[in-house]
């Protein structure tokens, strides 16, 4: 017998059923099914397709085939979408099933019915795929720890998507609690490939453990394709619908069996649905998928296109995710994707035959997103991607898992506190954050006075405890950490649902107005119990809802790839890039009548126009950094000399708008780009106190302060009804020093300012030359910020000045 | 601002009151008291420092129109006082700080099981509604329909939405309409409704300086 060669009965049964299958067994997998029979945790990462999910179970399907079912719940797998929870379901039970264990997996989401969940606790299925939401859901039953002490192993799927949200937050809470339950529980998560895998496995594990790294296969190629304007001179210089490439787009999907349009907004969703089926030979053949859509029209839209119903499916981030999401042949992506990891997820969704080629097809929808392509490009080939920043120490959290622990069987607060610090998100917690979060469950907070006759958690000899029924009712209802903030179900009068559109966008309507939703131009009809109801209108001119949210900032791996582009470019030696090629004409202009920024300067131009006095800085650190940055400026600037900018931002630069030119020299630019006292700079330069408000909604909802209204559910518990807004202010007024009121501000200048960036974009201007330029008119660089001005503006004004410009003009106008 | 209805002179006053000078008489609606009390009972930690503000903005409202009569439009509690609640007690002493002051309210759909306390505050109780010198005083009217008498209700904490470009502010407001008025809600812990002005009622918002029409 040769050695080297295993007999079929001497393989490990999933190998058996990989040889049955006739697929060859990958050496990632194998990697990943040894390190599972090992005992050990890990991070598998690999591109959509790849095989990453078997690689993961296979070492699961082995100990159960082998050891069977020790009786009790052995294997979780957690996927952050429920809506992929049935596929994932399907595809774990098949070898399964093969090798002879039927039913093995089981399903639980929010979707399932009482009943089932029922069965499921009363008769646990050895594997159960579920939700994190489920999951601390399940925790929080009284006998949700001993349900919870046969497992063996849990898998995390999509782990990249879950880690930087506070999602993935509540998850490393609940992996804290099961490894404490059980001590050799492993933790295997699955990831698309990202910057920053020591983090994401370290998020799995739990600090002290150690973990392996899988990397999966790698050697399918991305092919990146840019549909480049005939003329750029006469293709726009600013916009963001890129319906100019309408006809070439169209063009590409009827050449095409299947094809997949990414759009980054669900805005730029509705429009380029609507665009593509009034020009298109077969429109029924078009189908448009968006998170706000209800959840059957969405399986609709990605059922016709597996089963070739459909030719082509727009859609936004809704279908970044998915396993069993069959492949199509041809993917375009509107608009820049903004980052790396992006491109590549969206790349993945094309062919996915063994070592085939994912290619995709990029629209820009403006001139320097053809830059911003060529940065996709020079930077993929780099093998470069960006990283996913973990949320550390969220306090709203931590009180939601307390309380959901106190309801499943209680804890010991000084137990309990090493727990929480093993999780990564929480290994900095102080013993002062933990007492406070304690106080707040317990006591309503530390100021006892301040909360007479407060009830939630309660000490039972020593226990945390929730012994209140209607208390731990309330408390499962709103478990979790998705907002469907001012969420309204859109329906139409005589029945059907059509899915969801926020609270904001539907209170400016009034009752027989237009606008486009679910790819149907619809009439309002009237709005009651958080549902607008509506009806099909014959005209097709009506606005189309923008979601808050929707746009992603660049990152700042492809800032930086734009730098570098610059530099060559000046430099004279850029690789031939079809871009770059393209793109010439406009980075000539750049030069001969500014200059081009780059790695080492910053460029900064003054000009008069009929609109006022301009100034425009290119900092190129994305957009919200922008934003920060721009307040930051105009409030350094007015403490010098008074004055009100209006300010307008985008991913490359900020534009500074005075009705008075304001002088600045070299040295008043050095000064003004320090990063002296800056986070204290932008609280000041910013309405802070107005953000943090806005922020805190979703903190309010997390911590159980506001009970969620359910769309098309009607508002449950009248008499607590408070909008978070309003117990923002009565904190604010009576207990200012409420650590959640703080939250909402660290929120605030890290995730919405990304104050970081902001920090990093000052260091890198403190060593760049500063090139200050006063040219004739609007340069390449500075035009889509001037033609942005009309869409968005902010003001350097503070909230209260604002409140009285806005009460003075209504009296001039009522006087 | 001053208003009339039924040729009765009536001042609105920017603490989201009434000040009826004729009867020396300040109207209020919609005190949800306890307020936070229900909440912290269901585990949302408010603190009761809103209580206190409640009173001081009372306080404040009766020294600076020297009111004879204080009228409740409705809603002078948010729910009937739970055993070991402090709050009936400290409306107690507050009472206790304006004795020649004669208080009646309106009973709204929040003033349940509420007659021990009245008694015991020494609130007289009006079921439905009273009408003075015309105006008919009660809690709530139907804001859809057109029917409403010559008077002042409450219930619906009318508020109104100030647009500015893309800006946005929200502000209690009083919402008149032919001869009827109705109050903003006077507690601070309390919500709004926007969209009164879509049945064709005027808003008169409140910003605490003064009452600007909209």
């Amino acid at each position: 017998m040769l050695t080297g060669w295993k007999t079929l009965n001497d393989c490990s049964p999933i190998e058996r059923w990989f040889a049955q299958q006739s697929w060859p067994v990958l050496d990632f997998q194998r990697q990943a099914w040894a390190a599972y029979a090992d005992g050990q945790s890990g991070l598998i990462h690999a591109p959509t397709g790849s095989g990453k999910t078997l690689a993961a179970w296979g070492g699961a399907v082995n100990e159960l085939i082998e050891q069977g079912a020790t009786g009790g719940l052995n294997l979780l797998w957690i996927t952050p979408l429920r809506a992929l929870a049935a596929d994932t379901c399907r595809a774990l039970n098949r070898p399964l099933q093969d090798l002879g264990l039927s039913d093995a997996v089981a399903l639980r989401t929010g979707d399932t019915s009482a009943y089932r969940r029922k069965k499921l606790l009363e008769q646990p299925p050895p594997a159960l795929v579920t939700t994190p939401e489920s999951l601390s859901l399940m925790l929080s039953y009284a006998d949700g720890s001993k349900r919870m002490s046969r497992l063996k192993a849990v898998f995390i799927d999509e782990w990249h998507e879950l880690m930087s949200s506070k999602r993935g937050v509540l998850l490393q809470l609940s992996l804290s609690r099961l490894r404490a339950l059980n001590p050799g529980l492993k933790v295997w998560g699955l990831s698309a490939t990202i910057g920053n895998l020591d983090e994401a496995l370290a998020g799995l594990i739990g600090s002290g453990d150690s973990g392996v790294c899988i990397q999966g296969r790698t050697d399918r190629p991305i092919e990146i394709e840019t549909l480049l304007p005939e003329a750029i001179e006469r293709f726009p210089m600013a916009g963001r619908m890129g319906l100019p490439q309408l006809r070439g787009v169209v063009d590409r999907i009827e050449q095409s069996k299947s094809t997949l349009v990414f759009t980054n907004t669900r805005n730029q969703a509705e429009n380029w649905f609507g665009a593509i089926q009034a020009v298109s030979t077969a429109p029924e053949m078009i189908a448009l998928h968006h998170g706000s859509i209800d959840r059957e029209l969405r399986d609709h839209a990605e059922q016709g296109l597996a089963d070739g119903r459909l030719r082509c499916v727009v859609a936004t981030s809704s279908l970044d995710l998915g396993v069993d999401f069959s492949p199509v042949d041809q993917v375009i992506q509107i608009g820049s994707p903004k980052g790396i990891a992006r491109l590549i997820q969206r790349a993945g969704r094309a062919g996915h035959q063994p070592g085939g080629v994912a290619r995709i097809v990029c629209v820009p929808t403006h001139a320097l997103e053809i830059i911003e392509l060529a940065a996709v490009r020079s930077q993929l080939q780099q093998g470069k991607v960006e990283s996913r920043e973990p949320i550390r120490l969220a306090l709203d959290v931590l009180a939601q898992h307390l309380v959901t622990i106190a309801l499943g069987g209680g804890f010991e607060p000084d137990v309990m506190f090493e727990e929480v610090k093993t999780s990564p998100a929480f290994q900095d917690l102080t013993q002062q954050q933990w007492q406070w979060t304690l106080d707040f469950i317990t006591c309503g907070g530390p100021a006892l006075a301040a909360y007479p006759n407060f009830h939630k958690v309660e000490s039972v000899n020593g226990r945390m405890r929730v012994t209140d029924r209607r208390i731990g009712m309330l408390h499962r209802l709103n478990i979790g950490t998705i907002t469907a903030d001012g969420a309204l179900q859109v329906r139409f009068v005589k029945g059907a649902s059509l899915g969801q559109v926020e609270e904001r966008f539907i209170t400016r309507l009034r009752p027989g107005e237009r606008f486009i939703f679910a790819g149907r131009s619809l009439e309002l009809v009237r709005v009651r119990d958080m549902t607008a109801y509506v009806r099909k209108a014959s005209s097709k001119k009506a606005t189309v809802p923008s979601w808050a949210g929707g746009r992603m900032p660049l990152s700042t791996l492809l800032a930086d790839g734009m730098l570098a582009l610059f530099d060559n470019y000046a430099a004279n030696c850029q690789q031939p890039m079809p871009e770059t090629q393209s793109i010439m004409p406009l980075m000539m202009l750049q030069q001969t009548t500014s200059a081009l920024p780059g790695a080492d300067r910053l460029v900064i131009e003054q000009l008069k126009s009929r609109d006022g006095a301009h100034w425009f800085v290119f900092p190129f650190a994305g957009r919200l950094a922008h934003e920060g940055l721009a307040a930051l400026l105009a409030f350094r600037i007015s403490r010098k000399q008074p004055v009100t900018f209006s300010i307008t931002v985008n991913d490359y630069g900020i534009e500074l708008l005075s009705a008075e030119p304001v002088a600045l020299s070299a040295e008043h630019w050095r000064e003004l780009l320090s990063t002296d006292q800056l986070s204290e700079n932008i609280l000041q330069s910013l309405d802070a106190a107005n953000m943090a408000k806005y922020r805190f909604r979703d903190i309010a909802r997390v911590a159980g302060m506001v009970q969620q209204g359910f769309p098309g559910r009607g508002k449950p518990m009248r008499h607590l009804q408070a909008s978070s807004g309003l117990i923002f202010d009565v904190l604010s007024k009576h207990d200012p020093d409420h650590l959640l009121l703080e939250q909402a501000q660290r929120e605030v200048l890290e995730g919405q300012l990304e104050l970081g960036r902001i920090r990093t974009a000052l260091e890198r201007a403190a060593k760049q030359e500063l090139i200050i330029k006063q040219p004739e008119r609007l340069t390449p660089l500075a035009f889509p910020l001037w033609a942005d001005r009309l869409r968005s503006q902010l003001t350097s004004e503070n909230w209260q000045a604002r409140v009285e410009r806005m009460l003075g003009r209504l009296e001039k106008a009522s006087a | 601002m001053k208003i009339q209805l039924l040729g009765n002179q009536l001042e609105l006053l920017p603490s989201r009151a009434v000040w009826w000078p004729a009867k020396r008489m300040l109207i209020v609606a919609d005190v949800h008291l306890g307020k936070d009390q229900v909440f912290r009972r269901h585990g949302v930690a408010i603190p009761d420092g809103v209580l206190h503000a409640e009173f001081k903005a009372l306080d404040e409202a009766i020294e600076q129109t020297r009111a004879e009569r204080f009228l409740v439009l409705g809603d002078w509690v948010h729910a009937p006082p739970s055993e070991g609640d402090a709050w009936p007690n400290e409306v107690l002493a507050w009472r206790n700080r304006h004795q020649q002051l004669t208080i009646d309210l309106v009973l709204g759909n929040h003033d349940r099981a509420l007659s021990g306390w009245l008694q015991r505050w020494n609130i007289g109780e009006i079921e439905h509604q009273c009408v003075l010198d015309g105006l008919t005083l009660l809690h709530a009217i139907d804001a859809e329909c057109d029917d409403a008498p010559a008077g002042i209700s409450g219930h619906w904490h009318p508020a109104a939405r100030l647009r500015s470009g893309r800006e946005s502010l929200r502000l209690p407001a009083f919402a008149l309409r032919n001869q009827h008025l109705i109050l903003p809600s006077f507690g601070r812990f309390t919500g709004g409704m926007d969209g009164l002005e879509r049945n064709g009622w005027q808003l008169l918002a409140a910003t605490g300086q003064r009452v600007v029409s909209v």
